[in-house]
Protein backbone atom coordinates (compact mmCIF):
# COMPACT_ATOMS: atom_id res chain seq x y z
CA UNK A 1 0.00 0.00 0.00
CA UNK A 2 1.44 3.23 -0.97
CA UNK A 3 1.35 6.27 1.80
CA UNK A 4 -1.05 7.98 -0.79
CA UNK A 5 -4.04 5.10 0.00
CA UNK A 6 -3.66 5.59 3.80
CA UNK A 7 -7.60 6.16 4.47
CA UNK A 8 -6.93 8.34 7.47
CA UNK A 9 -11.15 8.99 8.02
CA UNK A 10 -11.68 4.86 7.87
CA UNK A 11 -9.10 4.30 10.70
CA UNK A 12 -9.95 7.22 12.62
CA UNK A 13 -13.67 5.73 12.97
CA UNK A 14 -12.27 2.47 12.84
CA UNK A 15 -9.37 3.15 15.69
CA UNK A 16 -11.83 5.68 17.84
CA UNK A 17 -12.63 3.31 20.64
CA UNK A 18 -8.59 1.66 20.56
CA UNK A 19 -6.25 2.46 23.10
CA UNK A 20 -3.66 4.75 22.41
CA UNK A 21 -0.90 1.72 22.04
CA UNK A 22 -3.19 0.23 19.75
CA UNK A 23 -3.06 3.66 17.69
CA UNK A 24 1.05 3.69 18.32
CA UNK A 25 1.21 0.02 16.81
CA UNK A 26 -1.43 1.14 13.24
CA UNK A 27 0.83 4.61 12.85
CA UNK A 28 4.46 2.29 13.45
CA UNK A 29 3.45 -0.64 11.17
CA UNK A 30 2.48 2.15 8.16
CA UNK A 31 5.39 4.60 8.34
CA UNK A 32 8.64 4.60 8.77
CA UNK A 33 9.38 8.15 8.60
CA UNK A 34 7.83 9.11 11.48
CA UNK A 35 8.48 10.84 14.18
CA UNK A 36 6.72 11.97 17.57
CA UNK A 37 6.44 15.72 18.93
CA UNK A 38 7.22 15.63 22.49
CA UNK A 39 6.25 19.00 24.49
CA UNK A 40 7.95 18.40 27.45
CA UNK A 41 5.23 17.65 29.89
CA UNK A 42 2.90 14.73 30.11
CA UNK A 43 3.10 13.82 26.42
CA UNK A 44 5.68 11.64 27.53
CA UNK A 45 3.45 8.68 27.97
CA UNK A 46 3.81 8.58 24.20
CA UNK A 47 7.54 7.97 24.17
CA UNK A 48 7.02 5.20 26.88
CA UNK A 49 4.65 3.22 24.50
CA UNK A 50 6.31 3.66 21.62
CA UNK A 51 9.54 2.56 22.60
CA UNK A 52 8.09 -0.56 23.32
CA UNK A 53 7.18 -0.94 19.74
CA UNK A 54 9.87 0.36 18.25
CA UNK A 55 13.32 1.15 20.47
CA UNK A 56 14.68 3.88 17.88
CA UNK A 57 11.36 5.67 17.12
CA UNK A 58 12.15 9.31 16.12
CA UNK A 59 11.01 11.90 18.88
CA UNK A 60 11.12 15.96 18.44
CA UNK A 61 10.96 18.67 20.58
CA UNK A 62 10.45 22.76 20.06
CA UNK A 63 13.22 24.21 21.45
CA UNK A 64 12.21 27.66 21.81
CA UNK A 65 14.48 29.33 23.60
CA UNK A 66 12.38 30.49 26.23
CA UNK A 67 11.51 26.80 27.76
CA UNK A 68 11.40 26.14 31.81
CA UNK A 69 15.06 25.19 33.18
CA UNK A 70 12.75 22.06 34.76
CA UNK A 71 11.63 21.64 31.25
CA UNK A 72 14.68 21.28 29.77
CA UNK A 73 16.29 18.65 32.34
CA UNK A 74 13.17 17.17 31.57
CA UNK A 75 13.97 16.40 27.89
CA UNK A 76 17.67 15.37 28.52
CA UNK A 77 16.09 12.94 31.46
CA UNK A 78 14.36 11.47 28.49
CA UNK A 79 17.02 11.01 26.43
CA UNK A 80 18.83 9.58 29.03
CA UNK A 81 16.02 7.33 30.42
CA UNK A 82 15.02 5.85 26.96
CA UNK A 83 18.40 5.93 24.67
CA UNK A 84 16.48 8.44 22.36
CA UNK A 85 18.81 11.01 20.46
CA UNK A 86 15.51 13.18 21.04
CA UNK A 87 15.80 16.19 18.21
CA UNK A 88 15.64 20.01 19.73
CA UNK A 89 14.23 21.96 16.85
CA UNK A 90 15.48 25.56 17.00
CA UNK A 91 14.04 28.51 15.68
CA UNK A 92 15.63 30.59 12.51
CA UNK A 93 18.05 32.88 13.79
CA UNK A 94 17.48 35.60 10.77
CA UNK A 95 14.01 35.73 12.15
CA UNK A 96 14.35 35.30 15.60
CA UNK A 97 17.39 38.23 15.99
CA UNK A 98 14.73 40.25 13.83
CA UNK A 99 11.60 39.80 15.88
CA UNK A 100 14.20 40.83 19.24
CA UNK A 101 15.71 43.83 17.35
CA UNK A 102 12.55 45.38 16.34
CA UNK A 103 10.21 44.15 19.16
CA UNK A 104 11.86 42.93 22.43
CA UNK A 105 12.29 40.54 24.58
CA UNK A 106 8.75 40.35 25.85
CA UNK A 107 6.31 41.35 22.83
CA UNK A 108 3.90 39.03 23.27
CA UNK A 109 2.77 40.62 26.17
CA UNK A 110 2.05 43.78 24.28
CA UNK A 111 1.45 42.09 20.62
CA UNK A 112 -0.52 38.39 21.36
CA UNK A 113 2.07 35.71 21.20
CA UNK A 114 1.56 34.47 17.97
CA UNK A 115 4.02 36.09 16.03
CA UNK A 116 6.60 35.27 18.68
CA UNK A 117 4.83 31.36 18.67
CA UNK A 118 5.07 31.36 14.43
CA UNK A 119 8.68 32.19 14.69
CA UNK A 120 9.63 30.10 17.51
CA UNK A 121 7.21 26.99 16.73
CA UNK A 122 5.18 26.64 13.96
CA UNK A 123 7.75 27.53 11.63
CA UNK A 124 10.31 25.32 13.14
CA UNK A 125 7.52 22.49 13.68
CA UNK A 126 6.80 23.20 9.60
CA UNK A 127 10.18 22.76 7.96
CA UNK A 128 10.80 19.65 10.45
CA UNK A 129 7.10 18.28 9.27
CA UNK A 130 8.25 18.92 5.60
CA UNK A 131 10.55 16.12 6.22
CA UNK A 132 8.07 13.29 7.68
CA UNK A 133 5.34 11.37 6.39
CA UNK A 134 3.55 11.33 9.65
CA UNK A 135 3.83 12.98 13.18
CA UNK A 136 2.16 11.69 16.09
CA UNK A 137 1.37 14.23 19.14
CA UNK A 138 -0.40 14.16 22.29
CA UNK A 139 -3.59 16.05 22.09
CA UNK A 140 -6.40 15.33 23.72
CA UNK A 141 -9.77 16.44 23.14
CA UNK A 142 -10.36 17.44 27.44
CA UNK A 143 -7.56 20.00 26.66
CA UNK A 144 -10.15 22.05 24.96
CA UNK A 145 -13.39 21.91 24.63
CA UNK A 146 -13.51 24.13 22.26
CA UNK A 147 -10.99 23.15 19.63
CA UNK A 148 -10.07 19.90 20.56
CA UNK A 149 -13.27 18.39 20.92
CA UNK A 150 -13.04 16.63 17.74
CA UNK A 151 -9.78 15.41 17.42
CA UNK A 152 -9.41 12.19 16.05
CA UNK A 153 -7.33 9.50 16.70
CA UNK A 154 -5.66 10.17 13.38
CA UNK A 155 -6.12 12.39 10.18
CA UNK A 156 -4.82 14.10 6.77
CA UNK A 157 -2.72 16.91 8.37
CA UNK A 158 -5.12 19.90 6.93
CA UNK A 159 -2.62 22.53 7.84
CA UNK A 160 0.33 21.12 6.88
CA UNK A 161 -0.23 18.72 4.23
CA UNK A 162 0.61 20.01 0.78
CA UNK A 163 -0.49 19.54 -2.83
CA UNK A 164 2.67 17.96 -3.45
CA UNK A 165 3.43 15.71 0.50
CA UNK A 166 0.43 14.34 2.26
CA UNK A 167 1.28 14.14 5.61
CA UNK A 168 -1.00 12.32 8.32
CA UNK A 169 -1.22 13.10 12.19
CA UNK A 170 -1.76 10.57 14.71
CA UNK A 171 -3.12 11.64 18.16
CA UNK A 172 -3.33 8.35 20.36
CA UNK A 173 -4.38 10.24 23.33
CA UNK A 174 -7.34 11.68 22.28
CA UNK A 175 -9.81 10.18 23.98
CA UNK A 176 -8.11 9.74 26.98
CA UNK A 177 -8.33 12.18 30.22
CA UNK A 178 -5.99 13.85 31.97
CA UNK A 179 -6.53 11.40 34.76
CA UNK A 180 -5.72 8.39 32.40
CA UNK A 181 -3.01 9.93 31.44
CA UNK A 182 -1.54 10.34 34.91
CA UNK A 183 -2.72 6.92 35.86
CA UNK A 184 -0.38 5.46 33.13
CA UNK A 185 2.28 7.68 34.55
CA UNK A 186 2.13 6.35 37.83
CA UNK A 187 1.53 2.68 37.57
CA UNK A 188 4.10 2.89 34.71
CA UNK A 189 6.94 4.74 36.88
CA UNK A 190 7.18 7.37 33.74
CA UNK A 191 9.30 9.92 34.11
CA UNK A 192 7.62 13.80 34.81
CA UNK A 193 8.23 17.45 34.08
CA UNK A 194 8.97 18.36 37.58
CA UNK A 195 6.81 21.43 37.11
CA UNK A 196 3.85 19.51 36.91
CA UNK A 197 4.84 18.97 40.63
CA UNK A 198 4.56 23.05 41.28
CA UNK A 199 0.76 23.35 40.11
CA UNK A 200 1.61 23.59 35.80
CA UNK A 201 -0.72 21.55 34.08
CA UNK A 202 -0.20 22.97 30.18
CA UNK A 203 3.34 23.82 29.80
CA UNK A 204 4.83 26.00 27.49
CA UNK A 205 7.29 28.73 27.58
CA UNK A 206 8.50 30.04 30.65
CA UNK A 207 7.05 33.64 30.10
CA UNK A 208 3.71 32.58 28.89
CA UNK A 209 2.79 29.75 31.19
CA UNK A 210 2.08 29.56 34.59
CA UNK A 211 0.81 27.42 37.44
CA UNK A 212 -3.07 26.91 37.60
CA UNK A 213 -5.18 27.04 40.70
CA UNK A 214 -7.73 23.92 41.64
CA UNK A 215 -10.69 23.72 39.46
CA UNK A 216 -8.77 25.93 36.97
CA UNK A 217 -8.61 24.98 33.37
CA UNK A 218 -5.31 24.05 32.19
CA UNK A 219 -5.82 26.60 29.60
CA UNK A 220 -5.89 29.56 31.93
CA UNK A 221 -2.28 29.34 32.63
CA UNK A 222 -1.55 30.24 29.42
CA UNK A 223 -1.39 33.61 27.61
CA UNK A 224 -4.11 34.52 30.57
CA UNK A 225 -3.34 37.96 29.84
CA UNK A 226 -4.94 37.84 26.53
CA UNK A 227 -8.60 38.88 25.25
CA UNK A 228 -10.52 36.28 24.05
CA UNK A 229 -12.67 38.72 22.51
CA UNK A 230 -9.67 39.08 20.17
CA UNK A 231 -10.96 35.72 18.71
CA UNK A 232 -13.20 37.07 16.57
CA UNK A 233 -13.19 34.86 13.16
CA UNK A 234 -14.79 31.77 13.76
CA UNK A 235 -17.97 31.33 12.17
CA UNK A 236 -19.47 30.34 15.42
CA UNK A 237 -21.86 26.84 15.59
CA UNK A 238 -24.60 28.70 16.69
CA UNK A 239 -24.68 30.52 14.00
CA UNK A 240 -23.29 28.19 11.26
CA UNK A 241 -26.36 25.59 12.71
CA UNK A 242 -28.76 27.91 12.64
CA UNK A 243 -30.86 27.23 9.42
CA UNK A 244 -32.60 23.55 9.92
CA UNK A 245 -33.46 23.85 13.38
CA UNK B 1 -12.92 30.06 -12.92
CA UNK B 2 -14.91 32.30 -10.51
CA UNK B 3 -13.68 33.26 -7.08
CA UNK B 4 -16.28 33.77 -4.32
CA UNK B 5 -14.75 35.68 -1.22
CA UNK B 6 -17.32 34.98 2.10
CA UNK B 7 -16.53 38.02 4.97
CA UNK B 8 -17.51 38.19 8.57
CA UNK B 9 -19.27 40.61 9.96
CA UNK B 10 -19.49 40.81 13.55
CA UNK B 11 -22.15 41.53 15.73
CA UNK B 12 -21.56 44.89 16.12
CA UNK B 13 -21.68 45.25 12.51
CA UNK B 14 -17.99 45.87 12.04
CA UNK B 15 -15.82 43.79 9.96
CA UNK B 16 -13.71 40.78 11.21
CA UNK B 17 -10.12 41.64 11.46
CA UNK B 18 -8.34 38.89 9.52
CA UNK B 19 -11.24 39.39 6.79
CA UNK B 20 -9.92 43.01 6.49
CA UNK B 21 -6.25 41.69 6.69
CA UNK B 22 -6.75 39.34 3.69
CA UNK B 23 -9.01 41.93 1.72
CA UNK B 24 -5.64 44.52 2.38
CA UNK B 25 -3.38 41.38 1.03
CA UNK B 26 -5.35 40.65 -2.09
CA UNK B 27 -5.30 44.41 -2.85
CA UNK B 28 -1.36 44.13 -2.46
CA UNK B 29 -0.39 40.80 -3.81
CA UNK B 30 -2.32 42.55 -6.72
CA UNK B 31 -5.02 39.59 -7.14
CA UNK B 32 -7.81 41.31 -5.88
CA UNK B 33 -9.85 41.47 -9.35
CA UNK B 34 -9.94 38.15 -9.37
CA UNK B 35 -12.41 37.77 -6.66
CA UNK B 36 -15.66 37.92 -8.90
CA UNK B 37 -17.70 38.01 -5.75
CA UNK B 38 -18.00 39.22 -2.20
CA UNK B 39 -20.54 37.71 0.19
CA UNK B 40 -21.06 38.72 3.87
CA UNK B 41 -21.37 36.21 6.65
CA UNK B 42 -23.23 38.27 8.87
CA UNK B 43 -23.98 37.47 12.79
CA UNK B 44 -26.55 39.94 12.99
CA UNK B 45 -28.15 37.22 10.36
CA UNK B 46 -28.12 33.52 10.37
CA UNK B 47 -29.72 33.41 7.04
CA UNK B 48 -27.10 35.39 5.34
CA UNK B 49 -25.74 34.36 2.24
CA UNK B 50 -22.23 33.75 3.40
CA UNK B 51 -23.44 31.63 7.08
CA UNK B 52 -25.66 29.62 4.33
CA UNK B 53 -22.49 29.12 2.11
CA UNK B 54 -20.34 28.28 5.20
CA UNK B 55 -23.16 25.70 5.94
CA UNK B 56 -22.58 23.84 3.06
CA UNK B 57 -19.41 23.83 2.98
CA UNK B 58 -18.64 22.89 6.48
CA UNK B 59 -16.26 25.86 7.15
CA UNK B 60 -16.09 27.08 10.82
CA UNK B 61 -13.69 30.10 9.99
CA UNK B 62 -13.56 33.69 8.24
CA UNK B 63 -12.92 34.88 5.44
CA UNK B 64 -12.75 31.52 3.14
CA UNK B 65 -12.88 31.29 -0.92
CA UNK B 66 -15.46 29.20 -2.89
CA UNK B 67 -13.52 28.71 -6.02
CA UNK B 68 -15.79 27.29 -8.91
CA UNK B 69 -13.81 25.77 -11.75
CA UNK B 70 -15.33 25.44 -15.48
CA UNK B 71 -16.31 22.27 -15.10
CA UNK B 72 -18.95 23.52 -12.01
CA UNK B 73 -16.60 21.90 -9.11
CA UNK B 74 -16.01 24.34 -6.58
CA UNK B 75 -13.04 23.83 -4.17
CA UNK B 76 -13.23 25.84 -1.10
CA UNK B 77 -10.27 27.36 0.58
CA UNK B 78 -9.83 28.77 4.16
CA UNK B 79 -5.88 29.38 4.04
CA UNK B 80 -5.20 32.99 1.94
CA UNK B 81 -2.11 31.48 1.14
CA UNK B 82 -2.87 28.64 -0.52
CA UNK B 83 -5.63 30.41 -2.69
CA UNK B 84 -2.76 32.46 -3.83
CA UNK B 85 -0.26 30.04 -4.77
CA UNK B 86 -2.48 27.00 -5.88
CA UNK B 87 -5.36 29.48 -7.68
CA UNK B 88 -3.74 32.71 -8.50
CA UNK B 89 -0.36 32.09 -9.13
CA UNK B 90 0.92 34.15 -6.46
CA UNK B 91 3.13 33.36 -3.17
CA UNK B 92 2.66 34.58 0.19
CA UNK B 93 6.11 35.60 2.41
CA UNK B 94 6.86 32.51 5.09
CA UNK B 95 6.03 34.84 7.99
CA UNK B 96 2.44 35.16 6.35
CA UNK B 97 1.84 31.77 5.93
CA UNK B 98 3.08 30.57 9.50
CA UNK B 99 0.60 33.49 10.36
CA UNK B 100 -2.35 32.15 7.94
CA UNK B 101 -1.64 28.60 9.54
CA UNK B 102 -2.04 29.94 13.01
CA UNK B 103 -5.25 31.74 12.41
CA UNK B 104 -6.61 28.29 10.56
CA UNK B 105 -5.61 26.02 13.41
CA UNK B 106 -5.56 27.63 16.93
CA UNK B 107 -4.44 24.47 18.83
CA UNK B 108 -1.13 24.78 17.20
CA UNK B 109 0.73 27.08 19.40
CA UNK B 110 0.41 24.85 22.58
CA UNK B 111 2.63 22.18 21.14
Amino acid sequence: MSLADFDAAARAAEYDREQPQDILQLALDHFDNLAISFSGAEDVVLVDMAVRIRPDVAVFSLDTGRLHPETYRFIEQIRERYNLPVELLSPDPAALEKLVRDKGLFSFYRDGHKECCGIRKVAPLRRKLATLDAWVTGQRKDQSPGTRAGVPVVEKDGAFSTPEHALFKFNPLSNWTSARVWQYIRENDVPFNELHGKGFISIGCEPCTRPVLPNQHEREGRWWWEDETLKECGLHAGNVKAVNQ
Amino acid sequence: MYITMVKKILADGSPCRKCADVKARLRRDGVENHINRVVTADERDPASEGLALARRHGVDLAPFFIVTGEDGRETVYTVYFRLLREVLQGRASAQEEIADIMDNNPDLDFL
